[in-house]
């Protein structure tokens, strides 16, 4: 039999009981469905934290003080033996693979402006981080990198933070009050949104020494070096630590790579996404149970059929292919209507949050459903093509 | 004339021990080519595992059987299937049509599992229920049509592979005896035509129609004769 009338005489079976095969697919329909709405919202969330890190810039290390233990061990719990003593062997001693190296000291501070108080993260930092990080003034200017030098008493604030200090006024040479010291702000930054977890538009910036001064301490909170390229990284994390090693324990520091961290975080969400699949791909087998199922009520109802096949020459193969055929028509079917369903339902949920549907995911959703056909409509297939003849012809 | 089936001593029991019961006992028979011959017998009498050895469907416990010389004792279930499609038409008391489908489509089934197009499927179908008096009904369903015309088109479908041989099992037992005569004067054509017919039934009445009436009974052939009076349809339109 040529596959043509193999899958003519299947879909005529199939609509015989038109709910009956709706009813079976949708078990398939539903398991595919949410692994494709599953896949696209991993996919979009992949997408969306790798593009954060790509502002954060690629080609950096991060130093952070402490060990981190394993990929995402939860903040180190060391006392911070990063010190500005250190940053400034390191700028010394840098390699021309390494542009640039920035410390940070972030603390959080109570800012004030007149009546106005707001609980909320101070970052010092040097004029080079604006450069980097390709954040702009939206309103006035950033520091420069001499008003570092001499630690004036100048911020540049985040538009969330500039509305909800100032409300109508323009910040701009307005004082702000942060641990009781007066800062005149110079700058509003552009809107922002949340970068790797911070969220900048609440930030208070001012020049690093100056948070130095307002700290008190020699400790910094971490250090961002930046490097020529992305394939620099390995040389100058290399230095890095040969520097940093001189004076400090093994367990004092970790140097991060952003695609350390980037690929730490999509290894993570991979695994979250594979154990959510493998839990929607439960319902996919359960689906397959139904098809066995009614797979083998077909075979007993048809069974004078598969007599009477018999009886005018069909071979045990010529019905074992009708019947595998139908189930695998059901469950591809299911697939199909399964990818579809979980395409729109992405598409709904984009509103929401980032969703892609890869290519892969439809290839394989229409896989699985395929081989779900294959393997769950064998047993009934199978028990069809063993029928005996006069046995099955005698079938009441 | 030429020996078309051939069996030897053919035995065939079902179950064992206490249980054992014998269909055939020691059954020899030939066939010839172009006979219309009909077995005759009480139902438990043995004639449909007769019918169902002669025409492949079953293989006897102990005897031998030929199917145009070859013997079909060692012979593998894929090649008995093809036998049944190119040597052989069945015809059924109760038609085993497909309800599903149409009456060019249950003609055309044979077809399906031999190597033929499509499109000659199509005509050979086409002109066989033409030959039965069906051109106007193919694409009907067998619920569309009444007994006597699912029957023809059973018999379109036995014939649609050119067989050898003709097993009509019952092939009048749920018609009324109106329609049971066309269907045997049918048959009669087809052997007149020079279509070998063998043909099961309990009403001697239908056995009639035959040139030659086997008479079997507890599994044994009591009676083997020629029918010297072979009803003609003459007799029936005067009756």
């Amino acid at each position: 039999m040529n596959p043509v009338e193999l899958f003519e005489i299947s879909i005529e079976a199939i609509r015989t009981n038109k709910l009956r095969s709706v009813l079976t697919a949708l078990g398939v329909i539903i398991g595919v469905a949410s692994i494709i709405l599953l896949i696209s919202i991993s996919a979009g969330l992949q997408g969306f934290i790798s593009s954060q890190f790509e502002k954060l810039g690629a080609n950096s290390l991060f130093i952070i003080p402490g060990k981190l233990e394993g990929s995402f061990g939860g903040p180190p719990r060391t006392v911070n033996k990063l010190t500005f003593n250190l940053v400034e062997r390191l700028e010394r001693e840098k390699s021309s693979a390494i542009v640039d190296v920035s410390p940070f000291i972030e603390i959080a501070v109570t800012a004030r402006y007149k009546n106005e108080s707001k609980v909320t993260s101070l970052d010092g930092v040097k004029e080079s981080y604006f450069v980097y990080s390709g954040i702009k003034a939206e309103k006035g200017r950033v520091f420069r990198e001499g008003e570092n030098e001499v630690a004036r008493r100048v911020a540049v604030v985040g538009t969330t933070l500039a509305r909800d200090l100032y409300k109508a006024d323009n910040p701009i040479d307005k004082t702000i009050s942060i641990s009781n010291k007066s800062f005149v702000v110079i700058g509003v930054l552009e809107p922002q949104g949340n970068v790797g977890g911070v969220d900048i538009d609440n930030l208070v910036l001012i020049p690093l020494n100056s948070a130095r001064k307002l700290t008190g301490t020699d400790q910094v909170n971490s250090v961002l070096v930046r490097t020529t390229s992305t394939d620099t990284i390995p040389q100058a994390k290399e230095q890095v630590d040969k520097i940093l090693r001189r004076t400090l324990g093994e367990d004092d520091y970790t140097i991060l790579s952003q695609e350390q961290l980037l690929s730490s975080i999509l290894q993570i969400l991979g695994v979250l996404t594979a154990a959510l699949g493998g839990i929607a791909a439960i319902s996919l087998v359960v689906g397959g149970i139904g098809i066995s199922n009614i797979m083998l009520v077909s075979v007993t109802e048809r069974t004078r059929e598969i007599g009477l096949r018999k009886a005018v020459g069909a071979t045990n193969k010529a019905i074992l292919s009708q019947f595998l055929t139908e189930s695998v028509i059901l469950s591809l079917g299911g697939g199909i209507v399964g990818v579809f369903v979980g395409y729109v339902g992405s598409l709904a949920l984009s509103n929401f949050l980032e969703t892609t549907v890869p290519v892969w995911a439809v290839l394989l959703g229409l896989g699985f459903s395929t081989l779900v056909g294959v393997v769950f409509g064998t047993f009934p297939a199978i028990r069809a093509s063993r029928l005996e003849p006069i046995e099955a012809l005698r079938h009441e | 004339m030429k020996t078309l089936l051939k069996a030897e001593n053919l035995i065939k029991t079902y179950g064992e021990g206490k249980s054992k019961t014998t269909a055939l006992d020691n059954v020899s028979l030939n066939v010839a080519k172009g006979e219309f011959l009909a077995i005759i017998g009480a139902s438990g009498s043995g004639k449909s595992t007769l019918m169902n050895i002669l025409g492949c469907l079953d293989k006897p416990t102990s005897g031998k059987y030929f199917f145009e010389d070859r013997l079909v004792l060692g012979l593998s279930a894929d090649s008995l299937a093809k036998i049944r499609n190119q040597k052989i038409g069945f015809i059924f008391q109760s038609f085993n049509l497909l309800a599903r489908t149409t009456a060019l489509k249950n003609v055309e089934l044979p077809l399906l599992y031999g190597n033929v197009s499509g499109k000659d499927m199509r005509t050979k179908a086409e002109s066989l229920l033409a030959k039965v008096g069906l051109a106007s009904k193919l694409n009907s369903r067998p619920s569309q049509l009444s007994g006597g015309e699912q029957q023809r088109v059973a018999i379109a479908r036995a014939l649609v592979n050119d067989p050898s041989v003709i097993f009509a099992d019952e092939p009048t037992g749920n018609l009324d005896s109106k329609t049971s005569f066309e269907i045997m004067k049918l048959f009669t054509r087809l052997n007149s035509e020079g279509r070998t017919v063998v043909m099961i039934t309990h009403e001697m009445d239908v056995a009639r129609f035959a040139s030659r009436i086997i008479r079997i009974h507890d599994g044994k052939i009591i009676e083997d004769k020629k029918n010297k009076s072979v009803r003609s349809f003459n007799e029936k339109r005067k009756s």
